[in-house]
């Protein structure tokens, strides 16, 4: 995982996420687009044949506060879930 | 998205093949975990073949890719990706050879089905062959996929509504997947034939998606058990989350 930044302002965020693909990439769209201090998340992912930007750039709009913080949150947020979730299959 | 709270029941339960239904999912993680299962959770497979002797009727080249889509056991805790296990076959017909004739310098690393033909050797033909097997995941190359057949449905609630009008047809409901019944059960659709009208003779039904539980169809080559290539797959998720907190934080 590669990240560089393409754009940053105090509420938006452009950033490249190398070297992931929709498995994640998707995961971490739903759970920016689930906090409150989020207006708006996507991604962007090209096809291989494509010939330009291949990786998956995502693009945060934070309602309040520094969208770098928003993926922080959300990733601790994706690994809050995958703990719970590890417990409760071992469990079953 | 921040009070984790997860069910998770096995409706049907094996070492290669499972249905399990997981409660609280949101439709983004379920397919992040779907995924990874296929994807990302790495297997041992044949990728190198030095032949010493191949006069059997198939080209080299054709024995290395049946050879590749043999499963082998997977210890992962034992291995990281790009190591590498060396086995070997000799065989002189007249015979069959068959996965299980593969030696391993592994023993942990071994065919998991000892009856997947190879080729088959007239009198005077033979294989011999020294392998290296390689330890990737399923996004390289379709070989080192250790989920088959690995999808989710929702879980599907069924209230009986009433009873069917005196004079209507007995018409058949066919249903797949996995319910939960009007009393709180779960039952696997193939337990009443896939037809709801078996299950509730004469009443009127009314079947919906249960939102955040979905039923995943886990069946795994035999590289390892489904628990752990659901844990793996879990396991990947993390491990990618982590690095991005990590990054970003600095």
């Amino acid at each position: 995982m590669e990240l560089r930044v393409i754009e940053k302002t105090d509420t938006e965020l452009r950033i490249e996420i190398a070297g992931e693909d929709h498995t994640f990439m998707n995961v971490l769209k739903g759970a920016l687009l689930e906090a409150d201090d989020v207006a708006a998340a996507t991604y962007d992912m090209n096809p291989e044949q494509s010939g330009g930007q291949t990786e998956p750039v995502l693009t945060v709009k934070a309602e309040s506060g520094d969208p770098l913080d928003a993926v922080e949150a959300a990733a601790t947020s994706i690994t809050d879930r995958t703990d719970a979730l590890r417990d409760a299959v071992t469990a079953a | 998205m921040t009070e984790a709270d997860f069910d998770v029941e096995y409706v049907e339960r094996d070492d290669r093949s499972a249905r399990v239904l997981i409660r609280g999912l949101t439709p983004a993680f379920a397919n992040g975990i779907r995924r990874a299962m296929i994807a990302d959770v790495p297997t041992f497979s044949i990728d190198t073949v030095r032949f010493v002797e191949n006069s059997s009727v198939m080209f080299d080249e054709m024995i290395g890719l049946r050879l590749g889509l043999v499963p082998l056991t997977t210890p992962l805790d034992e291995f990281e990706i790009g190591d590498t296990v060396t086995l070997a076959l000799d065989v002189e017909g007249p015979a069959t050879a068959y996965s299980g004739d593969i030696e391993s310098a592994e023993a942990m690393v071994e065919p998991a089905d000892e009856n997947v033909p190879i080729v088959e050797l007239k009198e005077g033909q033979r294989l011999e062959f020294e392998a290296d097997a390689v330890l990737e995941a399923g996004k390289e190359h379709a070989k080192h996929q250790g989920g088959v057949s690995v999808g989710y449905r929702h879980l599907q609630r069924v209230s009986v509504e009433g009873d069917r009008g005196e004079f209507d047809d007995e018409e058949p409901r066919i249903l797949r997947g996995v319910i939960e019944t009007p009393e709180g059960e779960v039952v696997a659709t193939d337990e009443f034939g896939n037809d709801l009208s078996e299950r509730y003779p004469g009443k009127e039904v009314r079947v919906e998606d249960v939102p955040g539980a979905f039923v995943f169809h886990i069946e795994t080559d035999g590289s390892f058990t489904v628990e752990e290539l659901l844990l793996r797959a879990i396991d990947s998720i993390e491990e990618r989350a982590d690095e991005l907190r990590t990054k970003v934080a600095v």
